[in-house]
């Protein structure tokens, strides 16, 4: 059967010997009509870029649109005098000619692809250079359509931003017609929906003659725009709590859910970034934005995992409860410290609270008595109660997410155990996990799977996935009585968030970091206390105490809650 | 084992070694060009790429190729495994993924899959009595087709056919009955129209647009244009190195890869472009030779396997770019940017060498 691969060698050789036929057919035959045709350049592809989809809030305000760009570039080739035209260039643009003669070199490939001047100018300068072209050969003004933001840095952690593609994933984006040239999300929401944002770029293929005017169209095709996306955020109020980080200059992060849903009403991490530096690819904005030492492009909200300290006291209260280690009315003392072992633990308050209650010691956040509760249960019933909140693991969140900690195979010794019960220790929570757990509170005890697409086009995708703990409601009504004690009681610890308009509760949290004096500060809570609309969860890096900036928060988002807009507010999109 | 004094083994095949070696100089020379103005690292990389090529052909032919034979349900398992990843990835990202990325290396697993089935079919096949049994032609076309299916899946048409001619050319060489083949061109005819639902939108616009560039001219259809344009630009001596307008201005979509030739085309013109068609077909020739001379039927069906797959890639390839035949995404042997195509392609070379060294000892 040897012959048969001289079979298989003959039939390549001759689709080879075809090739072959064909290339002088092209090449010598026809070669001359082609050389024509790349010479003269007769087919000239005329772009025609897709609008991307909007984002909108859940009342319909623009985050992300899109927005015509116009800018300003060079044909290398055409400058006559360069010195001259950069001289004109410069005025017109408001850019110093020295400047633009950098940007000429630095950006300048091939005699005849423009090089970028100006990446964008307004409109009536653009309209001016056109005016001017007979003074300014080879400067050409070129439309393209960026993204743009129209209330900046608002949910910007959130949103993302977008740029040209990353080089590495563009052979996976290519079959769905992505140019390196086009803008595709690169983070954030932008980047989790890119499929669904990004429409198809359109344009046209003409034929021009030697002058270069269009002789005919020979194909056509629209741009078919992007979808919008609407989101569960509320614009005003993640603009106005990123007001309060920002007034304070407060590196942290917010979550807003409503409970009974999970739907994100505002997603907040400082600092953030300006998006637009993005999509408008300012280097120098883009480099100090990489640089911060701060991390403006880190979602705190979701990535940032922080030891929770007491906010997480309500749920060991529960566990307790549910465990029956103590009861409403179990007393336990509270001298300013508990011994374990032969290790002495400090109550915060080192003079000690006397006897407390669980009301009480949820109140003035008693650490002897959560840590003798924590003792009680034991490290596997607490365990379970904090993994069944779903510590340790993901919530379901739409984008990446960090799980946080929860020591699930180390065995603890007793003293861990104790620690950990008022939240110190072994275990770390993202902020958006510790609105969960306030949400839970607030909505009879389901876990529910935040989440913030509400609409892709005219498709409603969300859905409230959440699951049951089966706590009895009179259990949460205690733990709850505690909450409402901790703000609304002049000892409690947040009687900063006590307001006059809406009754909160909720619990604050002063969590020890590496740096001494320096804890992270938290605040759950939700209002209002006895229907709650929304629930959520503050924290401040590095905040001091609880009871400051965070319960102020706290108590500012929840008046803008019960107040609706006032028509004097600044409509956000202008 | 039937030499008992120890005969040295010959040497390689030297003009084997001189198309390969050429091939892989001219992707150098082309590619500096070609990604001049798109990504010049693209150049560096794709030697660094040969050299580790080489390394590994040189390895495969160092040893006897019956050691990968022996060891192919492995490769070929590891291959699945790998595809089947793949596959999930790119369910999970909604969007085509060929790529595996290990230690910030791509891998792409279809290359290697291509190799392994080549191997997992001369083991099979050569065990086989002649002419080849139904039930054979069966259980390997299964052997074959579930790589090409997970290929098809990743979306990637054109790797997937080459799965089919690789078997094809294996089971032809492997003793299949005239009758089978008649019977087999009938059923293949008679499927069309059933591929046809099963391929992607944009896979089908490719094919349509082949019958007619016109329908397409933005997308698919306007890259054969100016693929075609490109080569037929190039004339009798091309227009020189780094001197290709259809190149610079940027009119060759996807031109480090599936399209180098058309920058070859113009660039160094009919004589560059005949060069490497007759650096090919002293590949298919040497590969088939060195196949034919060898007593091993293992040894015979392997090189059928990789001349089916080196030289339908290069016949596909420039049969494409030339408007000959449908853009379906496959890469010019040795000649195309693409790291794993490149080692795994001088891997599959150096086992040929094996079978010229080791085949006639066994």
């Amino acid at each position: 059967m040897t012959d048969r691969l001289f079979l298989l060698r003959r039939g390549l050789m001759v689709g080879l010997a075809l090739l072959v036929l064909r290339l002088a057919f092209m090449q010598l035959a026809h070669g001359a009509a082609y050389r024509h045709l790349a010479d003269n350049n007769r087919l000239r592809l005329v772009p025609q870029a897709a609008p991307r989809g909007l984002i909108l809030d859940r009342e319909g305000r623009q985050l992300a649109t899109s927005r015509s760009q116009f800018r300003v570039a060079v044909i290398p080739q055409e400058v006559a005098n360069r010195r001259a035209t950069m001289k004109r260039l410069g005025p017109l643009v408001d850019v110093p000619p020295g400047e633009l003669d950098w940007r000429f070199d630095e950006d300048r490939s091939l005699p005849f692809l423009p090089a970028t001047l100006v990446s964008s100018v307004p409109k009536p300068v653009a309209l001016r250079i056109e005016e001017a072209h007979l003074d300014l050969p080879g400067i050409v003004v070129e439309q393209a359509i960026t993204r743009a933001y129209p209330l900046g840095s608002v949910a910007a952690t959130l949103l993302g931003y977008v740029g040209p593609p990353d080089p590495d994933a563009l052979p996976a984006l290519k079959p769905y017609g992505v140019t390196p040239e086009e803008l595709v999300g690169r983070a954030g929401l932008e980047q989790a929906l890119d499929a669904y944002l990004r429409g198809r770029a359109g344009g046209s293929l003409i034929e021009v003659n030697h002058v270069a005017r269009q002789v005919r169209v020979v194909g056509h095709r629209e741009p078919v725009a992007g979808q919008s996306v609407i989101l569960t955020i509320d614009a005003r109020l993640q603009a106005l709590i990123e007001g309060q980080f920002q007034q304070h200059q407060q590196p942290g992060a917010c979550v807003v859910l409503k409970p009974d849903t999970g739907e994100v009403l505002a997603m907040v991490s400082f600092p953030a970034f300006d998006p637009e530096a993005f999509a408008t690819q300012q280097r120098g904005a883009i480099q100090q934005i990489f640089r911060d030492p701060r991390s403006p492009l880190m979602n705190r909200a979701t990535d940032g995992a922080y030891l929770p300290g007491s906010i997480i006291k309500p749920l060991t209260a529960m566990t307790a409860l549910e465990q029956g280690v103590v009861t409403a009315d179990t007393t336990i003392q509270c001298p300013g410290f508990l011994t374990i072992g032969n290790r002495k633990f400090h109550c915060w308050n080192r003079d000690g609270h006397g006897p407390m209650t669980l009301r009480e010691a949820l109140r003035a956040s008693c650490n002897v008595y959560f840590m003798e509760v924590g003792r009680r249960l034991g490290q596997e019933r607490l365990r379970s109660g904090f993994a069944g909140m779903g510590f340790g693991r993901r919530t379901g969140w739409t984008m990446e997410e960090q799980a946080g900690y929860l020591p699930l195979r180390v065995r603890l010794n007793e003293g861990e155990v104790a620690l950990l019960a008022m939240g110190q220790g072994d275990i770390l929570i993202t902020p958006l996990q510790a609105a969960v757990m306030a949400a839970a509170i607030a909505n009879q005890g389901w876990v529910v799977e935040p989440w913030v697409v509400k609409a892709l086009g005219e498709v409603e995708v969300g859905h409230t996935h959440a699951r049951p703990l089966g706590w009895s409601s009179a259990h949460l009504a205690i733990v709850r009585e505690g909450m409402l004690a901790v703000v609304n009681d002049p000892e409690g610890t947040g009687a900063r968030a006590k307001s006059d308009r809406v009754r909160i509760a909720g619990k604050t949290g002063t969590a020890q970091t590496h740096i001494q004096g320096h804890p992270h500060a938290w605040f759950i809570g939700f209002c209002p206390a006895e229907n709650p609309a929304i629930a959520m969860a503050v924290l401040a890096e590095h905040g001091g105490s609880g009871g400051d900036f965070p319960a102020a928060t706290a108590k500012v988002i929840c008046e803008a809650i019960v107040t609706p807009a006032a028509p004097a507010d600044p409509p956000p999109n202008g | 084992m039937m030499s008992a004094t120890r005969v040295r083994a010959p040497g390689l095949d030297r003009p084997l070694i001189a198309a390969a070696g050429l091939l892989s100089l001219i992707s150098i020379v082309a590619l500096a060009s070609a990604c001049a103005t798109l990504n010049p690292s693209l150049t560096t990389k794709q030697a660094m790429w040969i050299g580790l090529g080489v390394l590994m052909g040189l390895a495969a032919a160092s040893g006897p190729y019956t050691r990968w034979i022996d060891l192919s349900l492995f490769l070929y398992a590891g291959a699945l495994v790998l595809l089947a990843v793949v596959a999930l990835a790119g369910t999970i990202k909604l969007g085509a993924a060929r790529w595996l990325t290990i230690f910030g290396f791509s891998l792409q697993p279809s290359e290697l899959a291509k190799l392994a089935t080549a191997c997992v079919l001369a083991r099979y096949l050569a065990a086989q009595p002649t002419p080849l049994s139904v039930r054979t032609l069966v259980i390997s076309g299964v052997l074959a087709g579930v790589p090409a299916l997970l290929v098809f899946l990743q979306p990637d048409l054109g790797s997937s056919s080459i799965f089919v001619a690789i078997w094809l050319g294996m089971v032809i060489v492997a003793g299949m009955s005239r009758r089978h083949v008649l019977m087999m061109i009938a059923a293949g005819t008679a499927l069309c129209p059933l591929a046809w639902h099963g391929l992607k939108d944009y896979q089908r616009l490719r094919l349509l647009v082949f019958l007619n560039p016109h329908l397409d001219p933005l997308g698919a259809g306007y890259t054969i244009i100016q693929s075609q344009i490109a080569i037929g630009s190039g004339q009798l001596l091309g227009r020189g190195w780094f001197a290709g307008t259809q190149n610079y201005l940027n009119f060759l979509p996807e031109r480090h890869a599936d399209f180098l030739y058309s920058v070859i085309g113009e660039e160094w013109g009919f004589a560059g472009s005949v060069f490497v068609v007759v650096l090919c077909g002293m590949l298919v020739w040497r590969v088939s030779r060195i196949g034919s001379l060898t007593p091993d039927p293992q040894g015979r069906l392997l090189a059928a396997g990789v001349i089916s797959w080196l030289g339908y890639q290069a016949v596909i390839n420039m049969g494409m770019v030339m408007g000959l035949l449908p853009v379906v995404g496959v890469p010019l042997p040795l000649v195309s940017y693409g790291g794993s195509a490149m080692v795994v392609g001088w891997t599959a070379l150096g086992l040929v060498q094996s079978i010229h060294r080791f085949g006639t000892r066994l």
